[in-house]
Protein backbone atom coordinates (compact mmCIF):
# COMPACT_ATOMS: atom_id res chain seq x y z
CA UNK A 1 0.00 0.00 0.00
CA UNK A 2 2.75 2.15 1.03
CA UNK A 3 4.20 2.00 -2.65
CA UNK A 4 0.79 2.89 -3.86
CA UNK A 5 1.23 6.35 -1.72
CA UNK A 6 4.63 7.09 -2.67
CA UNK A 7 3.44 6.23 -7.05
CA UNK A 8 0.96 8.96 -5.79
CA UNK A 9 3.49 11.69 -4.33
CA UNK A 10 5.88 11.64 -6.97
CA UNK A 11 3.20 10.86 -9.65
CA UNK A 12 1.43 14.49 -8.80
CA UNK A 13 4.38 16.77 -8.58
CA UNK A 14 6.36 15.41 -11.50
CA UNK A 15 3.60 16.74 -13.61
CA UNK A 16 2.98 20.16 -11.70
CA UNK A 17 5.84 22.48 -12.87
CA UNK A 18 5.01 21.73 -16.25
CA UNK A 19 1.15 22.49 -15.57
CA UNK A 20 1.98 25.71 -14.02
CA UNK A 21 4.25 27.03 -16.39
CA UNK A 22 1.78 26.03 -19.64
CA UNK A 23 -1.03 27.22 -17.29
CA UNK A 24 -0.10 30.68 -15.93
CA UNK A 25 1.63 31.50 -19.03
CA UNK A 26 0.03 30.02 -21.86
CA UNK A 27 -3.43 29.46 -21.15
CA UNK A 28 -3.60 32.69 -19.03
CA UNK A 29 -2.19 35.08 -21.65
CA UNK A 30 -4.09 33.69 -23.94
CA UNK A 31 -7.16 33.93 -21.90
CA UNK A 32 -6.07 37.91 -21.19
CA UNK A 33 -5.87 38.15 -24.87
CA UNK A 34 -9.42 37.17 -25.60
CA UNK A 35 -10.39 39.62 -22.69
CA UNK A 36 -8.76 42.60 -24.70
CA UNK A 37 -10.16 41.84 -27.67
CA UNK A 38 -13.36 42.48 -26.69
CA UNK A 39 -12.41 46.05 -25.16
CA UNK A 40 -10.67 49.10 -25.71
CA UNK A 41 -7.38 49.17 -23.76
CA UNK A 42 -5.40 52.39 -22.68
CA UNK A 43 -1.72 52.96 -21.22
CA UNK A 44 -1.54 55.40 -19.19
CA UNK A 45 1.50 55.98 -16.94
CA UNK A 46 2.37 52.16 -16.88
CA UNK A 47 -1.12 51.30 -15.30
CA UNK A 48 -4.16 49.84 -17.93
CA UNK A 49 -7.33 50.52 -17.93
CA UNK A 50 -9.96 48.34 -19.95
CA UNK A 51 -13.09 49.46 -21.22
CA UNK A 52 -15.71 47.21 -22.43
CA UNK A 53 -16.33 46.98 -26.43
CA UNK A 54 -18.34 44.51 -27.23
CA UNK A 55 -17.48 43.55 -30.83
CA UNK A 56 -16.05 46.98 -31.96
CA UNK A 57 -12.51 45.56 -32.60
CA UNK A 58 -13.88 42.24 -34.83
CA UNK A 59 -16.11 44.41 -36.71
CA UNK A 60 -12.63 46.72 -37.41
CA UNK A 61 -10.86 43.34 -38.44
CA UNK A 62 -13.54 42.61 -40.61
CA UNK A 63 -13.03 46.28 -42.41
CA UNK A 64 -9.60 46.60 -42.15
CA UNK A 65 -8.21 46.36 -45.65
CA UNK A 66 -4.19 46.39 -44.14
CA UNK A 67 -5.51 43.37 -41.70
CA UNK A 68 -6.93 41.59 -44.97
CA UNK A 69 -3.57 42.79 -47.19
CA UNK A 70 -2.01 41.12 -44.87
CA UNK A 71 -3.72 38.06 -44.91
CA UNK A 72 -3.31 37.59 -48.76
CA UNK A 73 0.51 38.47 -48.15
CA UNK A 74 0.97 35.83 -45.69
CA UNK A 75 -0.55 33.45 -48.10
CA UNK A 76 1.81 34.18 -50.61
CA UNK A 77 4.70 34.01 -48.41
CA UNK A 78 3.89 30.38 -46.77
CA UNK A 79 2.79 28.87 -49.88
CA UNK A 80 6.33 30.14 -51.85
CA UNK A 81 8.48 29.34 -49.25
CA UNK A 82 6.96 25.85 -48.58
CA UNK A 83 6.53 24.82 -51.90
CA UNK A 84 9.77 26.16 -53.02
CA UNK A 85 11.74 24.44 -50.03
CA UNK A 86 10.45 21.22 -50.20
CA UNK A 87 11.72 20.87 -54.05
CA UNK A 88 14.86 21.54 -52.85
CA UNK A 89 15.16 19.69 -49.66
CA UNK A 90 14.10 16.43 -51.18
CA UNK A 91 16.54 17.35 -54.22
CA UNK A 92 19.55 18.03 -51.68
CA UNK A 93 18.56 14.56 -50.01
CA UNK A 94 18.52 12.54 -52.79
CA UNK A 95 21.43 14.14 -54.36
CA UNK A 96 23.19 13.45 -50.95
CA UNK A 97 22.11 10.02 -51.12
CA UNK A 98 23.51 9.40 -54.34
CA UNK A 99 27.54 11.05 -53.32
CA UNK A 100 30.01 9.21 -52.10
CA UNK A 101 32.66 11.73 -51.56
CA UNK A 102 30.65 14.65 -50.63
CA UNK A 103 28.46 12.76 -48.32
CA UNK A 104 29.64 13.56 -44.81
CA UNK A 105 31.21 17.31 -45.78
CA UNK A 106 26.86 17.48 -47.48
CA UNK A 107 25.29 16.47 -44.22
CA UNK A 108 27.43 19.00 -41.23
CA UNK A 109 27.22 22.00 -44.26
CA UNK A 110 23.71 21.73 -45.08
CA UNK A 111 22.50 22.21 -41.75
CA UNK A 112 24.33 25.10 -40.81
CA UNK A 113 21.86 27.77 -41.46
CA UNK A 114 18.69 26.29 -39.69
CA UNK A 115 21.02 26.69 -36.15
CA UNK A 116 22.10 30.57 -37.19
CA UNK A 117 19.81 32.79 -35.31
CA UNK A 118 17.27 34.35 -37.66
CA UNK A 119 19.16 37.98 -36.27
CA UNK A 120 22.31 36.59 -37.82
CA UNK A 121 20.73 35.44 -41.11
CA UNK A 122 19.09 38.91 -41.48
CA UNK A 123 22.78 40.60 -41.26
CA UNK A 124 24.13 38.25 -43.38
CA UNK A 125 21.43 39.16 -46.37
CA UNK A 126 21.93 42.71 -45.47
CA UNK A 127 25.69 42.50 -46.49
CA UNK A 128 24.30 40.54 -49.70
CA UNK A 129 21.45 42.44 -50.64
CA UNK A 130 22.47 46.10 -49.94
CA UNK A 131 22.76 48.41 -53.06
CA UNK A 132 25.74 49.88 -51.86
CA UNK A 133 28.31 47.50 -49.77
CA UNK A 134 26.47 44.54 -51.08
CA UNK A 135 27.78 41.44 -52.20
CA UNK A 136 25.43 41.24 -55.32
CA UNK A 137 25.55 43.95 -56.81
CA UNK A 138 29.43 43.92 -56.56
CA UNK A 139 29.37 40.98 -58.53
CA UNK A 140 26.98 42.28 -60.92
CA UNK A 141 28.72 45.71 -61.71
CA UNK A 142 31.83 43.18 -62.27
CA UNK A 143 29.93 41.20 -64.79
CA UNK A 144 29.27 44.45 -66.27
CA UNK A 145 25.13 43.93 -65.58
CA UNK A 146 23.09 46.97 -64.04
CA UNK A 147 23.04 47.14 -59.73
CA UNK A 148 19.45 46.86 -58.39
CA UNK A 149 17.74 48.11 -55.93
CA UNK A 150 16.70 44.62 -54.41
CA UNK A 151 14.85 45.78 -51.06
CA UNK A 152 13.80 49.31 -52.63
CA UNK A 153 10.66 48.00 -54.73
CA UNK A 154 7.72 45.51 -53.64
CA UNK A 155 8.40 42.63 -55.69
CA UNK A 156 11.69 42.25 -55.06
CA UNK A 157 11.45 43.15 -50.94
CA UNK A 158 8.98 40.13 -51.01
CA UNK A 159 11.13 37.85 -53.60
CA UNK A 160 14.05 38.70 -51.02
CA UNK A 161 11.83 37.48 -47.84
CA UNK A 162 11.04 34.58 -49.57
CA UNK A 163 14.46 33.74 -50.97
CA UNK A 164 16.27 34.32 -47.52
CA UNK A 165 13.34 32.13 -45.68
CA UNK A 166 14.29 29.25 -48.20
CA UNK A 167 17.47 29.57 -47.42
CA UNK A 168 17.67 29.60 -43.49
CA UNK A 169 14.75 26.56 -43.55
CA UNK A 170 15.51 24.15 -46.35
CA UNK A 171 17.72 22.26 -44.19
CA UNK A 172 15.04 21.08 -42.02
CA UNK A 173 13.32 19.76 -45.02
CA UNK A 174 16.47 18.62 -46.16
CA UNK A 175 17.24 16.52 -43.16
CA UNK A 176 13.72 15.33 -42.69
CA UNK A 177 13.29 13.74 -46.28
CA UNK A 178 17.17 12.33 -46.29
CA UNK A 179 16.38 10.35 -43.13
CA UNK A 180 13.44 8.66 -44.37
CA UNK A 181 15.38 8.29 -47.10
CA UNK A 182 17.93 6.24 -45.46
CA UNK A 183 15.00 4.09 -43.41
CA UNK A 184 14.21 3.21 -47.06
CA UNK A 185 15.12 -0.82 -47.20
CA UNK A 186 17.43 -0.95 -49.78
CA UNK A 187 15.98 -4.34 -51.09
CA UNK A 188 13.51 -2.68 -52.62
CA UNK A 189 16.04 -0.39 -54.84
CA UNK A 190 17.66 -3.61 -55.57
CA UNK A 191 14.69 -5.21 -57.22
CA UNK A 192 13.96 -2.01 -58.86
CA UNK A 193 16.96 -2.51 -60.68
CA UNK A 194 17.36 -6.15 -61.21
CA UNK A 195 13.77 -5.40 -62.89
CA UNK A 196 15.26 -3.13 -65.48
CA UNK A 197 14.52 0.83 -64.23
CA UNK A 198 17.80 2.84 -64.21
CA UNK A 199 18.60 4.98 -61.18
CA UNK A 200 16.44 7.96 -62.31
CA UNK A 201 13.06 6.00 -63.33
CA UNK A 202 14.08 4.57 -59.54
CA UNK A 203 14.24 7.92 -58.30
CA UNK A 204 10.78 8.56 -59.70
CA UNK A 205 8.60 5.28 -59.01
CA UNK A 206 10.26 3.82 -56.67
CA UNK A 207 11.83 6.87 -53.93
CA UNK A 208 10.06 9.12 -54.40
CA UNK A 209 5.99 7.61 -53.78
CA UNK A 210 7.78 6.21 -50.70
CA UNK A 211 8.94 9.52 -49.48
CA UNK A 212 5.30 11.06 -49.85
CA UNK A 213 4.67 10.52 -45.48
CA UNK A 214 8.34 12.30 -45.15
CA UNK A 215 6.91 15.40 -47.62
CA UNK A 216 3.59 15.90 -46.06
CA UNK A 217 4.80 15.98 -42.99
CA UNK A 218 7.40 18.48 -43.85
CA UNK A 219 5.34 20.83 -45.61
CA UNK A 220 2.88 20.99 -42.43
CA UNK A 221 5.75 21.94 -41.09
CA UNK A 222 6.77 24.37 -43.25
CA UNK A 223 3.48 25.86 -43.35
CA UNK A 224 3.58 26.15 -39.64
CA UNK A 225 7.05 28.10 -39.77
CA UNK A 226 5.66 30.23 -42.54
CA UNK A 227 3.01 31.52 -40.58
CA UNK A 228 4.94 32.18 -37.33
CA UNK A 229 7.81 33.95 -39.57
CA UNK A 230 8.66 37.25 -37.95
CA UNK A 231 12.50 37.96 -37.39
CA UNK A 232 13.94 38.11 -40.97
CA UNK A 233 11.16 40.34 -42.17
CA UNK A 234 10.95 42.51 -39.30
CA UNK A 235 15.39 43.40 -39.72
CA UNK A 236 15.08 43.36 -43.71
CA UNK A 237 11.98 45.11 -44.72
CA UNK A 238 9.66 46.08 -41.71
CA UNK A 239 7.07 45.47 -44.02
CA UNK A 240 7.98 47.88 -46.21
CA UNK A 241 8.48 49.35 -49.41
CA UNK A 242 4.87 50.80 -48.00
CA UNK A 243 3.16 47.81 -46.95
CA UNK A 244 4.49 45.32 -49.59
CA UNK A 245 6.14 42.69 -46.99
CA UNK A 246 3.67 43.41 -43.98
CA UNK A 247 3.35 39.58 -42.78
CA UNK A 248 0.77 38.94 -39.85
CA UNK A 249 3.10 39.23 -37.02
CA UNK A 250 4.84 42.29 -38.60
CA UNK A 251 1.10 44.06 -38.79
CA UNK A 252 0.23 42.83 -34.93
CA UNK A 253 3.47 44.05 -33.36
CA UNK A 254 3.00 47.49 -35.07
CA UNK A 255 -0.46 47.65 -33.88
CA UNK A 256 0.61 46.93 -30.20
CA UNK A 257 3.80 48.57 -30.06
CA UNK A 258 3.62 51.73 -32.87
CA UNK A 259 -0.13 52.26 -32.30
CA UNK A 260 -0.33 51.38 -28.76
CA UNK A 261 -3.89 49.54 -29.14
CA UNK A 262 -3.78 46.64 -27.43
CA UNK A 263 -7.54 45.57 -27.47
CA UNK A 264 -7.63 45.65 -31.61
CA UNK A 265 -4.01 43.71 -31.23
CA UNK A 266 -5.83 40.96 -29.54
CA UNK A 267 -8.77 40.91 -31.69
CA UNK A 268 -6.45 40.51 -34.99
CA UNK A 269 -3.93 37.68 -33.18
CA UNK A 270 -7.62 36.38 -32.24
CA UNK A 271 -8.94 36.20 -35.90
CA UNK A 272 -5.04 34.57 -36.90
CA UNK A 273 -5.34 32.13 -33.92
CA UNK A 274 -8.75 30.96 -35.16
CA UNK A 275 -7.28 30.64 -39.22
CA UNK A 276 -4.51 29.08 -38.16
CA UNK A 277 -6.54 26.14 -36.04
CA UNK A 278 -9.10 25.95 -38.82
CA UNK A 279 -6.44 25.11 -41.12
CA UNK A 280 -5.08 22.73 -38.17
CA UNK A 281 -8.70 20.86 -38.40
CA UNK A 282 -8.82 20.54 -42.13
CA UNK A 283 -5.29 19.26 -42.45
CA UNK A 284 -6.35 16.38 -39.66
CA UNK A 285 -9.28 16.31 -42.04
CA UNK A 286 -7.83 15.88 -44.98
CA UNK A 287 -4.60 13.33 -44.22
CA UNK A 288 -6.56 10.51 -43.52
CA UNK A 289 -8.30 10.34 -47.04
CA UNK A 290 -5.02 10.86 -48.77
CA UNK A 291 -3.72 8.26 -46.68
CA UNK A 292 -6.20 5.48 -47.79
CA UNK A 293 -5.73 6.97 -51.42
CA UNK A 294 -2.09 6.23 -51.19
CA UNK B 1 30.73 -0.61 -54.35
CA UNK B 2 28.25 2.60 -55.30
CA UNK B 3 30.09 4.34 -58.49
CA UNK B 4 30.62 8.11 -58.18
CA UNK B 5 27.69 10.19 -59.62
CA UNK B 6 30.06 12.97 -60.61
CA UNK B 7 26.65 15.36 -61.53
CA UNK B 8 25.63 14.83 -58.13
CA UNK B 9 28.97 15.58 -56.21
CA UNK B 10 29.23 19.11 -58.20
CA UNK B 11 25.27 19.75 -57.84
CA UNK B 12 25.98 19.11 -53.68
CA UNK B 13 29.19 21.24 -54.02
CA UNK B 14 27.32 23.97 -55.54
CA UNK B 15 24.94 23.84 -52.87
CA UNK B 16 27.41 24.04 -50.06
CA UNK B 17 28.90 26.91 -51.57
CA UNK B 18 25.64 28.84 -51.63
CA UNK B 19 24.98 28.24 -48.33
CA UNK B 20 28.83 28.31 -46.74
CA UNK B 21 29.93 31.96 -48.94
CA UNK B 22 27.29 34.16 -47.15
CA UNK B 23 28.76 33.03 -43.41
CA UNK B 24 31.69 33.13 -44.55
CA UNK B 25 31.38 36.90 -45.98
CA UNK B 26 29.63 38.08 -42.53
CA UNK B 27 32.93 36.91 -41.35
CA UNK B 28 35.62 38.65 -43.78
CA UNK B 29 33.24 41.75 -43.45
CA UNK B 30 33.77 42.06 -39.66
CA UNK B 31 37.71 42.04 -40.34
CA UNK B 32 37.57 44.75 -42.77
CA UNK B 33 38.26 48.14 -42.37
CA UNK B 34 35.27 50.13 -42.19
CA UNK B 35 35.97 52.98 -45.21
CA UNK B 36 36.95 49.84 -47.11
CA UNK B 37 33.69 48.00 -46.74
CA UNK B 38 32.19 50.98 -48.00
CA UNK B 39 34.32 51.52 -51.12
CA UNK B 40 34.34 47.78 -51.59
CA UNK B 41 38.04 47.14 -51.03
CA UNK B 42 39.55 44.76 -48.05
CA UNK B 43 42.05 46.18 -45.31
CA UNK B 44 42.42 43.85 -42.31
CA UNK B 45 41.26 45.90 -39.28
CA UNK B 46 40.14 44.38 -35.85
CA UNK B 47 38.54 48.07 -35.19
CA UNK B 48 34.66 46.93 -36.11
CA UNK B 49 35.37 44.23 -32.91
CA UNK B 50 36.58 47.06 -30.76
CA UNK B 51 34.01 49.43 -31.46
CA UNK B 52 31.48 47.01 -30.43
CA UNK B 53 32.60 47.26 -26.88
CA UNK B 54 33.35 51.12 -26.67
CA UNK B 55 31.84 53.46 -24.15
CA UNK B 56 28.47 52.81 -22.32
CA UNK B 57 27.85 49.97 -25.21
CA UNK B 58 25.40 47.38 -23.87
CA UNK B 59 26.77 44.89 -25.76
CA UNK B 60 29.23 43.01 -23.33
CA UNK B 61 25.90 43.27 -20.74
CA UNK B 62 23.81 41.66 -23.51
CA UNK B 63 26.47 38.51 -24.24
CA UNK B 64 26.06 37.92 -20.58
CA UNK B 65 22.07 38.15 -20.58
CA UNK B 66 22.08 35.53 -23.91
CA UNK B 67 24.66 33.02 -22.17
CA UNK B 68 22.54 33.31 -18.89
CA UNK B 69 19.08 33.07 -20.77
CA UNK B 70 20.06 30.05 -22.64
CA UNK B 71 21.52 28.28 -19.75
CA UNK B 72 18.78 28.64 -17.37
CA UNK B 73 16.24 28.04 -20.07
CA UNK B 74 18.16 24.81 -20.60
CA UNK B 75 18.57 23.67 -17.09
CA UNK B 76 14.89 24.71 -16.36
CA UNK B 77 12.89 23.42 -19.40
CA UNK B 78 15.15 19.92 -19.73
CA UNK B 79 13.96 19.37 -15.28
CA UNK B 80 10.04 20.38 -15.74
CA UNK B 81 10.23 18.22 -19.66
CA UNK B 82 11.91 15.55 -18.38
CA UNK B 83 9.61 15.14 -15.00
CA UNK B 84 6.60 15.87 -16.94
CA UNK B 85 7.46 13.40 -20.00
CA UNK B 86 8.33 10.31 -17.77
CA UNK B 87 5.27 11.11 -15.91
CA UNK B 88 3.23 11.20 -19.06
CA UNK B 89 4.74 7.79 -20.27
CA UNK B 90 5.52 5.67 -17.27
CA UNK B 91 3.22 6.78 -14.40
CA UNK B 92 -0.26 5.75 -15.25
CA UNK B 93 -2.01 8.93 -16.04
CA UNK B 94 -5.66 8.50 -17.93
CA UNK B 95 -5.85 8.83 -21.27
CA UNK B 96 -7.68 12.22 -21.23
CA UNK B 97 -5.06 13.75 -19.15
CA UNK B 98 -2.55 13.04 -21.52
CA UNK B 99 -4.44 13.84 -24.47
CA UNK B 100 -5.28 17.30 -22.79
CA UNK B 101 -2.04 18.06 -21.78
CA UNK B 102 -0.31 17.02 -25.25
CA UNK B 103 -3.19 18.81 -26.85
CA UNK B 104 -2.12 22.24 -25.18
CA UNK B 105 1.33 21.43 -26.29
CA UNK B 106 0.57 21.18 -29.58
CA UNK B 107 -1.46 24.64 -29.27
CA UNK B 108 1.44 26.43 -28.03
CA UNK B 109 3.95 25.07 -30.94
CA UNK B 110 0.72 25.95 -33.15
CA UNK B 111 -0.30 29.34 -32.54
CA UNK B 112 2.05 31.95 -34.13
CA UNK B 113 4.09 33.30 -30.58
CA UNK B 114 3.31 37.21 -31.70
CA UNK B 115 -0.31 36.73 -31.60
CA UNK B 116 0.53 35.27 -27.88
CA UNK B 117 2.57 38.66 -27.45
CA UNK B 118 -0.13 41.14 -26.10
CA UNK B 119 -1.33 38.86 -23.79
CA UNK B 120 2.05 38.00 -22.11
CA UNK B 121 2.70 41.91 -22.30
CA UNK B 122 0.22 42.25 -19.70
CA UNK B 123 1.11 39.29 -17.34
CA UNK B 124 4.22 39.95 -17.10
CA UNK B 125 3.89 43.21 -16.16
CA UNK B 126 1.40 42.43 -13.58
CA UNK B 127 3.65 39.59 -12.10
CA UNK B 128 6.30 42.61 -12.33
CA UNK B 129 8.93 40.59 -14.54
CA UNK B 130 8.36 42.79 -17.71
CA UNK B 131 11.63 43.84 -18.86
CA UNK B 132 13.75 41.17 -16.75
CA UNK B 133 15.61 38.41 -17.34
CA UNK B 134 13.35 36.11 -15.24
CA UNK B 135 10.92 37.34 -17.58
CA UNK B 136 12.16 36.64 -21.01
CA UNK B 137 14.05 33.10 -19.46
CA UNK B 138 10.07 31.78 -18.38
CA UNK B 139 8.82 32.62 -21.81
CA UNK B 140 11.74 31.33 -23.40
CA UNK B 141 11.04 27.77 -21.06
CA UNK B 142 7.23 28.18 -22.30
CA UNK B 143 7.60 28.19 -26.10
CA UNK B 144 10.26 25.45 -25.75
CA UNK B 145 8.82 22.86 -23.08
CA UNK B 146 5.88 21.32 -25.32
CA UNK B 147 8.53 20.14 -27.79
CA UNK B 148 10.81 18.81 -25.58
CA UNK B 149 8.00 17.36 -23.21
CA UNK B 150 6.73 15.32 -25.88
CA UNK B 151 10.39 14.68 -27.62
CA UNK B 152 11.52 13.27 -23.89
CA UNK B 153 7.95 11.11 -23.86
CA UNK B 154 8.90 9.52 -26.79
CA UNK B 155 12.28 7.89 -25.45
CA UNK B 156 10.71 7.12 -22.08
CA UNK B 157 8.34 5.38 -23.97
CA UNK B 158 10.62 3.13 -25.53
CA UNK B 159 12.32 1.85 -22.67
CA UNK B 160 10.36 -1.40 -21.06
CA UNK B 161 8.20 -1.21 -17.90
CA UNK B 162 10.44 -3.99 -16.55
CA UNK B 163 12.93 -2.14 -15.99
CA UNK B 164 10.84 0.41 -13.64
CA UNK B 165 9.17 -2.55 -11.98
CA UNK B 166 12.37 -4.53 -11.31
CA UNK B 167 13.60 -0.73 -9.39
CA UNK B 168 10.40 -0.72 -7.31
CA UNK B 169 10.61 -4.81 -6.14
CA UNK B 170 14.20 -3.98 -5.33
CA UNK B 171 12.56 -1.14 -2.15
CA UNK B 172 13.41 2.10 -4.76
CA UNK B 173 11.44 5.13 -4.59
CA UNK B 174 9.87 6.56 -7.38
CA UNK B 175 11.61 9.23 -7.42
CA UNK B 176 15.06 7.34 -7.12
CA UNK B 177 14.24 5.12 -9.97
CA UNK B 178 13.41 7.80 -11.87
CA UNK B 179 16.89 9.81 -11.01
CA UNK B 180 19.45 6.70 -10.67
CA UNK B 181 17.53 3.80 -13.07
CA UNK B 182 15.66 5.80 -16.18
CA UNK B 183 17.27 9.42 -16.44
CA UNK B 184 20.68 7.72 -17.42
CA UNK B 185 19.32 5.52 -20.09
CA UNK B 186 17.61 8.25 -21.70
CA UNK B 187 21.18 10.24 -22.06
CA UNK B 188 20.89 10.40 -25.80
CA UNK B 189 18.00 11.92 -25.64
CA UNK B 190 18.65 14.75 -23.21
CA UNK B 191 21.46 15.62 -25.02
CA UNK B 192 19.97 16.16 -28.28
CA UNK B 193 16.98 18.00 -26.92
CA UNK B 194 19.17 19.95 -24.58
CA UNK B 195 21.57 21.04 -27.07
CA UNK B 196 18.70 22.39 -29.50
CA UNK B 197 16.65 23.98 -26.65
CA UNK B 198 19.86 25.67 -25.49
CA UNK B 199 20.39 26.87 -29.53
CA UNK B 200 17.00 28.16 -29.70
CA UNK B 201 17.22 30.07 -26.73
CA UNK B 202 20.30 31.44 -28.08
CA UNK B 203 18.87 32.46 -31.07
CA UNK B 204 15.48 33.83 -29.55
CA UNK B 205 14.57 37.28 -30.96
CA UNK B 206 10.94 38.39 -30.80
CA UNK B 207 10.19 37.96 -27.05
CA UNK B 208 13.44 39.95 -26.45
CA UNK B 209 12.03 42.26 -29.06
CA UNK B 210 8.86 42.94 -27.28
CA UNK B 211 9.35 41.78 -23.55
CA UNK B 212 12.57 44.00 -23.11
CA UNK B 213 13.52 48.36 -23.95
CA UNK B 214 16.37 46.98 -25.51
CA UNK B 215 19.26 47.96 -22.65
CA UNK B 216 21.31 46.19 -20.90
CA UNK B 217 18.25 43.68 -19.68
CA UNK B 218 17.96 42.54 -23.35
CA UNK B 219 19.42 39.33 -24.75
CA UNK B 220 22.20 39.96 -27.55
CA UNK B 221 19.66 39.32 -30.69
CA UNK B 222 18.17 42.18 -29.48
CA UNK B 223 21.68 44.20 -29.46
CA UNK B 224 23.01 42.70 -33.02
CA UNK B 225 18.84 44.29 -34.36
CA UNK B 226 19.74 47.88 -33.02
CA UNK B 227 22.48 47.97 -35.18
CA UNK B 228 20.98 46.62 -38.21
CA UNK B 229 19.27 50.11 -39.56
CA UNK B 230 19.05 50.84 -43.53
CA UNK B 231 20.82 53.76 -43.56
CA UNK B 232 23.26 53.63 -40.50
CA UNK B 233 26.86 53.65 -41.39
CA UNK B 234 26.89 50.13 -38.93
CA UNK B 235 27.77 47.34 -41.43
CA UNK B 236 31.60 46.92 -39.64
CA UNK B 237 30.05 46.39 -36.20
CA UNK B 238 26.71 44.67 -37.13
CA UNK B 239 28.96 41.99 -39.10
CA UNK B 240 31.60 41.93 -35.95
CA UNK B 241 28.49 41.24 -33.73
CA UNK B 242 26.57 38.56 -35.79
CA UNK B 243 29.89 36.66 -36.17
CA UNK B 244 30.61 36.41 -32.04
CA UNK B 245 27.23 35.55 -32.47
CA UNK B 246 27.40 32.59 -34.82
CA UNK B 247 30.61 31.29 -35.12
CA UNK B 248 30.48 29.59 -31.27
CA UNK B 249 27.06 28.13 -32.94
CA UNK B 250 28.87 26.74 -36.16
CA UNK B 251 31.79 24.70 -34.10
CA UNK B 252 29.14 23.10 -31.86
CA UNK B 253 27.53 22.18 -34.72
CA UNK B 254 30.46 20.71 -36.09
CA UNK B 255 30.91 18.71 -32.79
CA UNK B 256 28.09 17.93 -31.93
CA UNK B 257 26.32 17.31 -35.40
CA UNK B 258 24.66 13.95 -34.45
CA UNK B 259 23.16 15.36 -31.86
CA UNK B 260 21.72 18.60 -33.43
CA UNK B 261 20.57 16.22 -36.41
CA UNK B 262 18.56 14.24 -34.47
CA UNK B 263 17.48 17.74 -32.08
CA UNK B 264 16.12 19.03 -35.57
CA UNK B 265 14.54 16.41 -36.87
CA UNK B 266 12.86 15.38 -33.57
CA UNK B 267 12.03 19.11 -33.18
CA UNK B 268 10.75 19.58 -36.55
CA UNK B 269 8.70 16.59 -35.98
CA UNK B 270 7.09 17.50 -32.74
CA UNK B 271 7.12 21.40 -33.40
Amino acid sequence: MSAIRRLGGFRFWSLIPFVVVAAVFGIYPFLRVVQMAFGHVSVRGGGMTFEWRGLENFHRALEDDLFHHSLAISGIFVVATTVISLVLGTALAILTDRATKMQNVARNVLVWPAIIAPVVVSVVWVLILNPQIGVLNQALSTLGLPEQGWLGDGVGAMAAIIAVDVWHWTPIVYLLIYSALKGIDSEVLEAASVDGANRSQTTRHVVIPMLLPAIAAAAVLRVVMGVKAFDEMYLLTRGGPGDSTTIISLLIRGIVFDEVDLGYGSAVSLVTIGIVLVMAVLIFAVRPILRRRA
Amino acid sequence: MKRTSWSSETLLVISMIIIAVPVIWLVITSFNAPREIISRGFEFSMSNYVRLFEGDSAIGAQIGNSLIIAVSTTVFTMAIAALAGYSLSSLGWSRTTTGILLGISALIQLIPPMTLVPGLYVVLQQFGILNSLPGLIILNVLFNLPFATLMLKVYFDALPDSIREAGLVDGASEQRVFWSLVLPLVKPGLAAVGIYVLIMAWNEFLMGLTMTTGGDQAPITVGIASLVQPQAITYGPMAALGSLTVVPIIILAIIANKQIVAGLTGGAVKG
